[in-house]
């Protein structure tokens, strides 16, 4: 490996600080959700890093199931927040507050 | 390598039931609810049944799946909770026009992915098992989808759910990161030189907020109570008892497995976290109006008193812990059950006041209701009575004294708001006609079976405890 593996995990560290940020500081829920990609795709990242430091294929496979989860979690989100749109009109999660104590 | 398909049996009845149950809606003209409904029991009974009499022919499926007698009598009760879930679902739907095949269908693969979180010894199995019950359960919560706040729930939980995911991956890359292994046992176990601990300590935190944040500890817990009033009363019933068994089940394998160092690290947090969540949950749960959001409190609070045993595992409170998590997965399941049971077409039952008088012109469901309070609040002779007093020994036992203290005191206060329900159910006057609907065969086989445990539970604990018992002596060796 040219790079060294401390910096994969700073780099993929970074990313996953940059979507938690995404996630909590926008309020459309279609920002959400990418911020919640770049979170998942943060951690594939961490994933092969490790995997090429302990020369497994472990890691490197689970990466593929985090992907083949990222997509259906999109779908599922997407389709949640198509519909809530179409009923509602908006996709700010702040219009969202009908359940309240 | 020869792979024996048969030890995991529950699993593959579980997909194959799922399909079957998919094909039925896509084959069979106008969708019978009914065949459906039978298929969803059906393959629930055949997997709990599967579980209950195969003895496995080893300890582990290639490694990734846990088939000892642990996985075996969680199986069982997830499957319990799901056949007893969907009993209750069915007439709910019917009534209210969504009983499709992909309500039924995705009721068993949130148990598919429950049995894989309760059994996993590897973090792939872990982490694909919380996805499929978590996908499920987004689109269960909004499955009536022209009610706006059931959408509204779903989308919340969809949200925070998928936060809470990430979360949790983040942390199992940055483990693998740390120890090299993806088996959960010898990640959580092995600290060697090699290990970097602040990296360890970081990945182990990461998971704890995922797994926390389903099991609605209380810094995570803002959710709760807007997704159990949202979603579809039988649906809460399923999603707080089902999905709480299965990642406990999870949680405190990890507890098991977790090496020295880091447990001196986690229980001092799992402390503060646990008298957190009985204080916060119960008080909370006072100020509520609408009985959903008073009963989704109660259930954090309740959450409280298992992560308040999860302290002492390792001084062996373990068997009060099984005890009571079984017993929490049947008050709650029938709280919520007969909460939909009880409600009319339009909208559930909510405020307070709604229940006035209930008591006596549904004497039999609210019976059953009342008695499941009575055993979330902990009164004698109901099963929660008796699993609070086990917890609580075990815990004094294990030199907890302070935290058993401030357990108990909670539970003294919280009797209050369960009273508070139990009085609009039987001694306030009757303030409109209620529509509720007739119940059908199962939800009286449902409510029937859950009123005879509760008490028979509290009674004559002995063969569950047995059964228990084996389990942690074979654990713990």
């Amino acid at each position: 490996m040219i790079a060294p593996y401390s910096h994969i995990l700073i780099l993929a560290s970074l990313l996953f600080l940059m979507g938690a940020a995404c996630a909590a500081a926008r309020r459309s829920l279609i920002m959400i959700l990418i911020g919640v990609e770049i979170m998942l795709n943060a951690a594939a990242l961490a994933f092969i890093a490790a995997s090429l430091r302990w020369r497994h294929l472990d890691g490197q496979a689970f990466v593929i199931f985090i992907f083949a989860v990222a997509a259906a979690e999109v779908a599922v989100g997407l389709a949640l927040i198509v519909y809530a749109q179409r009923r509602t009109g908006s996709v700010k999660a702040d219009d969202y507050q009908q359940l309240q104590g | 390598m020869l792979i024996h398909w048969l030890d995991i049996l529950p699993l593959l009845i579980l997909s194959a039931g799922g399909l079957a149950i998919f094909g039925a809606g896509a084959f069979l003209p106008r969708r019978p609810s009914w065949v459906l409904f039978g298929l969803a029991s059906l393959t629930a009974l055949g997997a709990g049944l599967a579980a209950l009499l195969m003895a496995p022919g080893s300890a582990a499926f290639l490694g990734m799946v846990d088939l000892g007698s642990y996985s075996r009598f969680f199986t069982i009760l997830l499957m319990s909770i799901t056949l007893l879930s969907l009993f209750f679902l069915h007439r709910y739907a019917q009534v209210r026009n969504f009983a499709g095949d992909e309500l039924f269908a995705l009721m068993i693969y949130a148990a598919l992915g429950m049995v894989l979180v309760a059994a996993a010894v590897h973090w792939l199995i872990f982490f694909l098992g919380l996805e499929l019950l978590s996908l499920s359960l987004y689109v269960l919560i909004a499955s009536r989808r022209r009610e706006t706040t059931a959408l509204e729930a779903g989308v919340k939980y969809f949200i925070l759910g998928a936060v809470a995911s990430a979360f949790l991956t983040f942390g199992i890359a940055l483990l693998y990161a740390a120890t090299g292994t993806l088996e959960i046992k010898a990640s959580l176990a092995g600290v060697s030189q090699a290990v970097p601990m602040p990296l360890y300590f970081l990945a182990l935190s990461l998971i704890f907020v995922g797994i926390g944040f389903k099991i609605s500890l209380v810094p995570f817990h803002l959710w709760t109570p807007d997704v159990y009033e949202g979603a579809p009363a039988p649906v809460t019933a399923f999603l707080s008892t089902g999905s709480k068994v299965a990642l406990f089940a999870a949680l405190l394998r990890l507890a098991l497995n977790l090496g020295e160092p880091a447990w001196e690290m986690a229980w001092p947090v799992l402390w503060v976290l646990a008298v957190l969540t009985m204080a916060l949950g119960n008080i909370t749960a006072v100020y509520q109006t609408k009985v959903k959001r008073l009963l989704a409190y109660s259930s954090v609070a309740q959450m409280g008193y298992l992560l308040m045993a999860l302290v002492a595992v390792k001084q062996g409170s373990l068997p009060a812990l099984l005890f009571y998590l079984t017993v929490y997965a049947l008050m709650d399941l029938g709280a919520f059950g007969i909460l939909g049971s009880l409600s009319e077409p339009q909208a559930d039952l909510d405020e307070l006041e709604d229940f006035q008088g209930l008591g006596f012109s549904h004497p039999w469901r609210s019976a059953v209701f009342a008695c499941c309070l009575l055993s979330l609040a902990g009164l004698p002779p109901t099963a929660g009575f008796l699993g609070k007093i086990f917890l609580f020994w075990a815990l004094i036992k294990a030199d907890c004294l302070i935290l058993a203290v401030i357990g108990i005191t909670t539970v003294v206060f919280s009797i209050y708001y369960y009273f508070k329900v139990l009085t609009s159910l039987y001694l306030r006057p009757r303030r409109r006609e209620f529509l509720i609907t007739p119940p059908d065969l199962a939800v009286g086989l449902a409510s029937g079976a859950i009123f005879l445990l509760v008490f028979l539970l509290g009674i004559h604990p002995g063969p569950l405890w047995s059964v228990i018992e084996q389990i942690s002596i074979f654990l713990s060796r």
